[in-house]
């Protein structure tokens, strides 16, 4: 089989031969996935380790002896996490309502078992889409986050009146700097945000 | 109301005056009636008085004029042989000692001359200070009355005044003293009225007085009591002598008159005080019956409301069968007014369908011929006027009069049409229940069964998918492809296990039966009912009868059911309130039929309410906070599957007893 696209799939489900042809075709699809046989079992695994900052989705059978699916996805809904691990529910027929009531909760989407199971790849494949989105998103972020900590004090004044269209002078008048100071400031706060022009300077920190 | 009650006020009112007025008219009589006997007795008493008085004045008279004859002939006899004067006197002397009411006698010549005169000795000397010559002319009068007469004559009484101040009144006598019809002489005697009434006087009662009268009532001498009192009777009698006529006077008196003068007025006072009393004795029975009568209208009120009220139907037959009565919910019953039913002689009641009348005529004879119904009734049919047909439930008891003699029959008619469609209804709703409770019943088994087989399918589809996946990839990898194919099998194969298993069931149901010893099931079931018993301060008591035979059932099965039986009622006694936790399992010969055992379960629990109890076997009804409601639902399942019941009912003095029956191992028709 080929090699796998950089994602990760989680399918927490009690049956093992479900899981298991579940993770085959995924697979058939290059698509990675790591199984659990309970919600408990994955609730250890990302309280363990720190989820890698990379697109995932979250395939949750709804029935389960121990904790069920649902009460799994509250958790995940505590901590935030349900917008950059979406999930997908597995449900018998009797369970439809539940997971239709799940979905208006955020859940990603629900998939009746037994699921057309190409379809059931599609959406696996927009939900890491739409984590994916997320987590360039949350990446971009920590990056300018990053860079803004890089500026001193005075740097982040100087942005800041910048930003707001003022020429030189006028800065130099209002922090009472002299006007070479204020170009030696300009270039660093450019250089370190790695921005060419005050108007892209704007655009980035607009996002923010 | 008041409109009501005033004239019935007016009414009473006027009937108790004219009971007044009639009383007091009856009371009026009777004093009046005894007034009048009172007064008739004593009038009575007043005549015997009368007569008796007049009978003894007529016997004074005959006294008197007998002593009067007498001393007539004593006087003649003192002329006897020519006596001498002087002889005469002492003779005559005698005859006045002897005979005290004459006072003088006196001897005279044919001129009237005395020859010789003799005066009484009980007396001064009569005629002392008047002088005999100044009643001369009374003497010659009389004496020529006598001549005339040619006997004795008696003169007119009058008054001598006497020395001592009285006087007494005397009458003469004169006695011609004839010789060969020529008058020689004549004797005359003088009498004191007064002292011929002395003589009277020894006959005398105390109560009487006798006087010689006047024509006018004035006395002229008189003997007797001097009493007086305003009850007086008199009689008076006439003494007529030669020559003058004297008036006897008798009175006599009562002492102060009684109020009960003698035994007839008491004997009638006593009547009366007896009339009186039993006149007050009926006044006290009439007002006794007054009450009762009052008590009888109440109460005859009281039914007839009573009866009116009722929405049970009356009807009372005589032995004949001829209807005495109906209550008006009857005749809205069958639409026919009481006087239609009433005039009704022997042939078929209005309300009997004509084409059931035949087998009514029967069933009336019988009842008829004395055979007391059924207590709790039976069910007929009768007709409305209007011609409808409807069901009744007739109850009937034999009607006894006071004397303990039946007269008749008195019959009570519920309408139960709105009864037999409330049973309709019920038993259309239970049977909807019950349809219910099997979808119930069969969804559940339907989703189980549907997640079981999901399960494979959903792994075959993926293994199915990605192997398409691969293929139309293009890609060379068979192993791949062997393995998915290998899964596919594999789920394949669970999933027929999933339909076999479903198949088995059913089937093997009825090949599990066998036979086992009622002991062997408990057995089995005790170290796990132990078990929760000791959690639960339990104590189990087991109550096998002996020498039962064993029972044909699925082992496994009755198990399950025994140990959910006995743990529920374990569960039912788990409360702080119950201090002795006793639970009873028990196995007996069903008592209506030998060839079934019966097992029981008890607990002392606080028992089942009745709107618990009416879906105790309903599935996935249940009051446990974890419970399916599935274990009675399906105990009741496996019971009936062996052809028995499972039924429940309160334990005296309380919790539950549970019991369902058993087939024997004894050979019987197969159970379907």
């Amino acid at each position: 089989m080929q090699p796998v696209i950089d994602a990760a799939v989680y399918i927490v489900d009690d049956d093992a031969s479900v899981r298991e042809a579940l993770a085959w075709l995924l697979r058939s699809r290059r698509l990675g996935s790591q199984v659990f046989e309970s919600a408990e079992a994955f609730l250890e695994m990302i309280e363990g380790a720190h989820l890698p900052p990379r697109p995932a989705c979250l395939l949750l059978d709804v029935r389960m002896p121990g904790m069920s699916g649902l009460a799994l996805f509250d958790r995940l809904a505590e901590r935030g996490l349900q917008q950059a691990l979406p999930v997908i529910f597995l449900t018998g027929h009797a369970d439809v309502p539940t997971a239709v009531g799940a979905v208006k909760r955020g859940a990603f989407d629900f998939c009746e078992k037994p699921f057309s199971d190409n379809a059931l790849v599609d959406r696996v494949e927009q939900a890491l889409a739409q984590s994916a989105t997320i987590v360039q998103a949350q990446q971009v972020r920590a990056r300018l986050r990053q860079r803004l900590g890089e500026l001193t004090d005075r740097e982040r004044a100087v942005m800041q009146l910048v930003i707001e269209g003022l020429p030189n002078k006028r800065i130099a008048d209002q922090l009472d700097i002299s006007v070479r100071t204020v170009e030696v400031h300009r270039a660093r706060v450019f250089d370190k945000m790695e921005v060419k022009s005050a108007v892209e300077l704007a655009n980035l920190l607009r996002e923010f | 109301m008041n409109t009501l009650t005033r004239p019935s006020l007016s009414k009473r009112w006027r009937a108790s005056w004219r009971r007044r007025a009639l009383w007091s008219a009856l009371a009026a009589l009777v004093v009046a009636l005894l007034f009048t006997l009172v007064w008739l007795a004593g009038r009575y008493e007043a005549s015997q008085v009368q007569s008796r008085l007049e009978r003894d004045a007529a016997d004074a008279v005959g006294d008197i004029r007998s002593r009067l004859t007498r001393n007539l002939q004593s006087l003649q006899a003192l002329q006897f042989g020519d006596p001498k004067p002087v002889a005469w006197t002492g003779e005559a002397t005698a005859l006045l000692r002897e005979r005290r009411e004459l006072l003088r006698i006196e001897w005279r010549d044919s001129q009237f001359g005395i020859l010789a005169q003799a005066g009484t000795p009980y007396r001064p000397p009569v005629f002392e200070r008047l002088g005999r010559d100044s009643v001369q002319s009374e003497v010659t009068q009389v004496c020529n009355a006598a001549r005339r007469i040619s006997g004795p004559a008696y003169s007119t009484s009058y008054f001598v005044p006497m020395t001592d101040g009285l006087g007494i009144e005397v009458m003469e006598m004169c006695l011609p003293l004839a010789s060969a019809g020529v008058v020689m002489g004549y004797l005359v005697a003088t009498y004191s009225l007064q002292d011929l009434l002395d003589d009277l006087a020894r006959q005398l009662t105390r109560s009487q007085e006798v006087a010689f009268t006047e024509g006018d009532g004035t006395r002229l001498a008189m003997r007797g009591t001097a009493r007086r009192t305003s009850r007086v009777f008199s009689a008076q009698h006439l003494l007529d002598l030669p020559g003058t006529t004297l008036v006897l006077r008798m009175d006599s008196w009562r002492g102060a008159p009684d109020l009960f003068p003698n035994v007839l007025t008491a004997l009638v006072t006593a009547m009366s005080i007896a009339l009186v009393s039993i006149l007050l004795l009926l006044g006290k029975d009439m007002r006794r019956r007054l009450k009762a009568e009052s008590d009888l209208a109440d109460a005859l009120a009281f039914r007839k409301a009573m009866e009116d009220s009722l929405v049970t139907g009356l009807r009372a037959r005589d032995l004949q069968g001829r209807i005495t009565y109906v209550n008006p919910a009857f005749c809205q019953m069958v639409g026919f007014t009481a006087e239609e039913l009433l005039g009704q002689g022997m042939q078929a009641p209005p309300y009997w369908p004509p084409e059931l009348a035949d087998e009514y005529k029967k069933r009336q004879e019988i009842r008829l011929a004395g055979n007391v119904p059924p207590r709790e009734g039976y069910e007929s049919v009768f007709m409305h006027k209007d011609g409808t047909r409807f069901p009744v439930l007739i109850i009937e008891a034999p009607l006894i009069n006071a004397h303990g003699l039946q007269t008749g029959w008195m019959s009570a008619f519920l309408d139960i049409r709105e009864q037999r469609r409330v049973e309709e209804l019920s038993r259309a709703s239970q049977d909807r229940l019950q349809a219910t409770a099997r979808l119930a019943m069969v969804g559940e088994m339907a989703s189980l069964l549907s997640h079981e087989l999901n399960q494979p399918l959903a792994a075959m589809s993926s293994y199915a998918t990605g192997t398409l996946n691969l293929l139309h990839q293009g890609a060379q990898t068979p192993a791949d492809i062997e393995l998915a194919m290998r899964r596919i099998a594999e789920q394949a194969e669970r999933a027929g296990k999933v339909i076999k298993s479903v198949h088995d069931f059913v089937r093997r149901r009825d090949q599990a039966r066998e036979v086992v010893a009622p002991q062997a099931l408990f057995d089995a079931i005790l170290p796990l009912v132990n078990l929760q018993a000791r959690k639960l301060g339990v104590q189990v008591q087991l109550r096998l009868e002996p020498g039962l035979p064993q029972v044909l059932c699925d082992r496994t099965m009755v198990e399950q059911v025994l140990l959910n039986l006995a743990r529920n009622g374990m569960q039912a006694m788990d409360r702080p309130e119950i201090r002795r936790r006793v639970l009873q399992l028990g196995v007996q010969r069903a008592a209506a039929d030998a060839r079934w055992i019966e097992f029981s379960v008890t607990d002392v629990g606080p028992g089942i309410a009745p709107e618990v109890a009416q879906q105790l076997f309903t599935p996935f009804f249940t009051t446990k906070a974890e419970g399916m409601g599935l274990g009675l639902s399906l105990c009741r399942t496996v019971i009936e599957q062996h052809g028995g019941t499972l039924a429940f009912k309160p334990n005296q003095p309380q919790g539950t007893v549970f019991t369902f029956t058993l087939p024997t191992g004894l050979p019987q028709p197969p159970l379907l």
